[in-house]
């Protein structure tokens, strides 16, 4: 009995231990983060922003997390001579005091199997999960990618 | 007898680094065919595909300029910034101009693109846009004279989200059909107008 009560206390303390230490989340920042709206029938999209790390260790972020489709999954785009090659990748490393950059054609986040046609005028709720546990909810508009706000427009 | 037994340890040194190099060989062929068709210069030529109106052929547009894109409708970060910005470039030229330019969006993902489905994308885009798409021989024919690489990129059979790799230029096609160019991916809306406008003077009649 002793036995149980000291292993059910142990886990306890270490599931608080973790949430006391689980502080990834506040040290990011999010700017303008927004899903692109895809044309109808278009089954996947992508979400970018920039994340910004305030703290001066490296951070993941591992897994996002939406209802607005049946998968979310991290993304890079590899150029090999001209090639597009997008690729699942397991985590985007936001450096100390740095920087990562999700946006068109590079790092992003990939929206697959839409539930419903994605427009622009929408608001999309995302769940970022990082390495430690923690995690950042954020709110994002749709955005259409004929739209004149200079995001699409990569030089 | 000795002989026989080093020739026989040999050959099974051979088969087993053969074995093991099958894999790094295979993966690395990705790679190696994009290297060597792009160092071709496409020869480009006409082509017929489906379109949801029907057959459409690039001689249609003989009396036109014709930009060719290749790409797939589940494609959710290249092809529409690329055709976004194409779009953008349309919404500049004059109508006289529109109307001596044609886009067409060709998919190399026959097997999830119909005709139709295409057709509801490159309308989304409101540039006159054809969508057009084959089987696959008919593209592979296509792909090999403009220079375009694409692969199929699916790990499990059953996924039916894959994606396909696929190289993004927008081919130029002069009127009479020659390949004149061929643009990076993400030019920008100003430098497709430029590119549009100097063909266009170029070949007035």
């Amino acid at each position: 009995m002793f036995k149980h009560t000291l292993a059910l206390f142990a886990a306890a303390l270490s599931i608080i231990s973790v949430n006391a230490f689980a502080d990834n989340a506040a040290d990011i920042e999010v700017e303008q983060p927004y899903v692109r709206e895809v044309p109808p029938g278009a089954m996947a999209t992508g979400s970018f922003m920039t994340l910004t790390n305030m703290s001066d260790q490296d951070i993941q972020l591992v897994q996002a997390k939406s209802n607005a489709a049946k998968k979310v999954e991290l993304h890079t785009h590899v150029h090999d001579n001209g090639v597009m090659k997008m690729r699942q990748i397991p985590a985007i490393k936001i450096p100390a005091d740095g920087q990562a950059h999700l946006k068109p054609g590079g790092l992003h986040i990939m929206l697959i199997g839409l539930q419903d046609g994605i427009q622009a005028g929408q608001t999309i709720e995302m769940t970022l999960v990082f390495k430690d546990g923690s995690e950042k909810s954020i709110s994002m508009p749709v955005k259409s990618v004929m739209s004149h706000s200079g995001h699409m427009m990569s030089h | 007898m000795k002989k026989f037994i080093f020739f026989t340890v040999l050959l099974g040194i051979v088969i087993g680094l053969f074995i093991l190099a099958w894999p790094f060989s295979q993966q690395n062929s990705e790679q190696t065919t994009a290297h060597l068709i792009l160092n071709d210069k496409p020869v480009g030529g006409d082509f017929t595909l489906k379109s949801a109106q029907g057959p459409v052929s690039l001689s249609d547009f003989n009396d036109k300029l014709v930009l060719v894109y290749f790409g797939y409708t589940f494609c959710p970060d290249i092809c529409p910034t690329n055709l976004g910005n194409l779009a953008l470039a349309y919404r500049q030229l004059s109508e006289d101009e529109k109307a001596k330019l044609q886009i067409l969006f060709v998919s190399v993902d026959s097997n999830r693109d119909t005709p139709q489905r295409l057709k509801q994308y490159a309308d989304y885009f409101n540039s006159g846009i054809i969508g057009l798409t084959g089987s696959k021989a008919e593209l592979d024919d296509i792909v090999n004279r403009y220079g375009v690489v694409y692969m199929i990129h699916q790990e499990d059979p059953k996924d039916e989200h894959y994606s396909v790799d696929h190289s993004a230029f927008t081919y130029v096609i002069t009127p009479g059909g020659e390949l004149a160019t061929q643009l990076p991916h993400a030019t920008s809306p100003d430098d497709f107008v430029k590119t549009i406008r100097t063909y266009l003077t170029q070949t007035q009649p």
